[in-house]
């Protein structure tokens, strides 16, 4: 199983030393090359969803939950986002030059036409989402290739509105 | 409060209609079982399981999915109460709250109208008309020049004649705006007309009305409010103020009372001018004069909410006064029993919105379900809150999941106390904005109390944050969670039997770190 935490770190690797209920890392990879492991001891705790998390030999609780790929995690009074991949599992990489949607929400208003050039920064549609308005702008220079959406579609997160190529 | 004080009240009711959802939903709902009142409310398809139905003694459905079919169909609305046999009718914040039409539909049907008289809620709603309103009443107003742009046609060259002349930075406002809804910075002449379309858009869409008009946009200026409270005897009082600064795009994020900027003179002006704004709009109930301060210590008129806030708790905490009840008790036509002289200030109070947001991508609303929602709790602690545990947050509703309110003696006990419990505030599931709010009450500006409106719009918030966790420490967590399979959901629905997470609960024998014989 391989873990990132947030964006961009890169890919984790872990193996797991179990010694009588209190669980260690005995290796740690970060995008195939060894790290040091933290020094951290977790166990069960009696209630569901908590786990004991021994941090340098200071005990705190940590609240775990698991939603799709993720696992959710309070610890120390912040909440954090581990989400686990299959080992070698390719990252799901957006369309190319393809600008996607960052929420659900429904499309107000399209500022731009199919073939037609762009500058970086050119506010190229905008979404509408729990009452608020949000543009959405070009990341680069480019020509408009291909638009997948018409004004008052609905769309979901992560959807491909817009793709721009050179 | 004796049960038959309603029943026996000039204007009697007994059973109140809540038109409104979440968290405000659930506080008027609750304030109404602790009168004694019996409560019903309205949901949409999309509620059918909410917090507020659960709360309420009855709820009547009213089939549709967009708002207008639904919480702000005031035909629907009114009809619910006639048909479940409620005779008066809270609207709660937003929705039809500052809708005057509403108000008169309200009383025209024979029911008791929980909100000021609709000619008050109709002059400040227009906020031209509130403007020479308070010329006339002597109640200062915001510099600069103003006009209104009707809806329709061709009106963009008449607004750029009149940006040009009040001047730019300016600010864009629908006339019926709220907040934050329908109201634009433009900070110079190019933005004007994508600005303009926006704020119309947002407004129309928000609140049925694209009317937009211009002011003149103050820089560095502190956002004070006082809450008033006027009864039909002619009483009217203060209850100090609000400092709502702390803004992101004019959506306040943190509210405290009282100001770090207000020394008991300005109190006392500032309470006198908003006693001023409300009498001479006749006003009864709880309402809120909203005024800028500028760096120079002036204030100035900038609105009047004729409604419950948002933010009424930090006032609740700080005077004992409970505004319900209190909104309650002038409706039915009761004296407010109090005096100005009765009003202290006790302590200081800090409210901070709950949003499903991710800070780190422009505050871009989330969505998901709260598979964990457990709040803190402990003295001078106080959490409103719209949803529960498995509770999905979609995006057919406003973002606030919930308001976190504390409680201490003085202001830096009253943070420490507001930072502790964010951290104790655990929601996962959604992403929101809890550890940005315990970053921004940690900044030295806020900690200060030094913050004006522009602060979070001008700062990088990216650097806010000091408390980056070793992220190995996070893999090993993960790693250990799934090995010990705790992704397996318990079939008793054990998740909601938790108990609080400080380690004390559950069983009394056992705590963090030790267990006893």
């Amino acid at each position: 199983m391989e873990w990132s935490v947030g964006e961009g770190t890169g890919r984790y690797s872990a193996s797991i030393l179990d010694s009588e209920g209190s669980l260690s890392l005995s290796s740690l990879n970060l995008d195939g090359l060894a790290v040091d492991t933290p020094d951290v001891s977790i166990s069960r705790d009696n209630q569901h969803g908590r786990l004991r998390v021994e941090i340098a030999g200071a005990p705190r609780l940590a609240h775990v939950t698991k939603l799709g790929d993720d696992w959710w995690i309070h610890l120390d009074g912040r909440i954090h986002v581990v989400r686990m991949h299959e080992p070698g599992s390719a990252e799901t990489e957006p369309v190319e030059g393809g600008l996607s949607a960052p929420m659900p929400g429904t499309i107000l208003e399209i500022h731009v036409k199919q073939g037609q050039r762009v500058r970086d920064g050119q506010a190229l549609m905008v979404m509408e989402a729990m009452k608020m308005e949000h543009r959405i702008q070009a990341p680069m220079a480019g020509e408009i290739t291909k638009l997948h959406y018409s004004v008052g579609d609905r769309v979901e997160m992560g959807a491909t509105l817009i793709e721009i190529g050179d | 409060m004796p049960e038959d004080t309603f029943s026996s009240a000039p204007r009697p009711f007994s059973k109140v209609l809540v038109a409104n959802r979440g968290e405000i939903a659930v506080r008027v709902l609750q304030a109404a079982r602790e009168a004694g009142l019996r409560s019903v409310t309205v949901y949409s398809d999309a509620d059918v399981n909410a917090l507020h139905v659960e709360v309420a003694d009855e709820a009547v459905h009213i089939a549709g999915q967009t708002l207008a079919e639904t919480y702000l169909n005031s035909e629907a609305i009114i009809s619910a109460a006639l048909s479940s046999g409620a005779d008066a009718i809270h609207p709660g914040y937003g929705f039809l709250s500052e809708r005057s039409d509403f108000a008169s539909a309200v009383v025209d049907a024979g029911l008791v109208w929980i909100g000021p008289p609709a000619e008050a809620i109709s002059t400040m709603g227009d906020k031209i008309s509130a403007r020479f309103r308070m010329i006339e009443s002597g109640v200062p107003v915001i510099p600069g020049e103003e006009l209104t742009v009707p809806d329709g046609s061709d009106h963009l060259g008449a607004l750029a004649a009149c940006a040009a002349r009040v001047g730019y930075p300016l600010l864009l406002k629908a006339s019926a705006g709220g907040g934050g809804k329908g109201m634009r910075a433009v900070q110079e002449p190019k933005m004007l007309r994508t600005e303009y379309e926006a704020a119309s858009r947002e407004a129309s869409a928000a609140f049925g009305d694209g009317t937009i008009y211009v002011e003149r946009l103050l820089t560095g200026a502190r956002h004070i409010e006082v809450q008033i409270l006027a009864d039909s005897h002619g009483n009217c009082i203060h209850l100090n103020e609000r400092d709502c600064s702390l803004q992101r795009r004019h959506q306040k994020v943190i509210e405290e009372a009282p100001s770090p900027a207000v020394d008991p003179d300005l109190r006392q002006a500032m309470g006198a001018a908003a006693v001023k704004a409300a009498e001479s709009v006749g006003y009864e109930g709880a309402g809120t004069v909203e005024f800028l301060l500028s760096s120079r210590g002036k204030f100035y008129f900038l609105e009047m909410n004729t409604r419950l806030q948002v933010e009424h708790p930090v006032t609740e905490m700080t005077t004992g006064i409970d505004l319900v009840l209190k909104q309650f008790e002038v409706a039915a036509g009761l004296p407010l029993g109090i005096i100005q002289a009765d009003v202290g200030i006790s302590g200081h109070a800090i409210e901070a919105r709950v949003y499903a947001e991710d800070a780190s991508r422009n505050f871009l609303p989330c969505v998901g379900r709260l598979a964990i929602w457990k709040t803190p709790h402990g003295p001078g602690i106080r959490v409103d809150s719209g949803v529960r545990q498995g509770d999905a947050v979609t995006v057919d509703f406003d973002p606030m999941l919930a308001k976190l309110i504390v409680h201490a003696p003085t202001r830096r006990a009253a943070l420490r106390r507001l930072d502790t419990a964010l951290s104790d505030l655990i929601a996962l599931g959604v992403t929101t904005n809890i550890g940005f709010l315990r970053d921004t009450a940690a900044h030295h500006a806020f900690s200060s109390g030094n913050v004006t409106t522009d602060f979070l719009d001008s700062s990088d918030i990216s650097g806010f944050s000091h408390s980056e966790v070793d992220p190995t420490i996070l893999v090993a967590v993960a790693c250990a969670a799934q090995r010990l399979g705790l992704e397996r959901v318990l079939s008793d629905g054990g998740l909601g039997a938790l108990d609080n997470h400080t380690g004390h609960s559950g069983d009394p024998f056992k705590t963090l770190t030790r267990s006893f014989p």
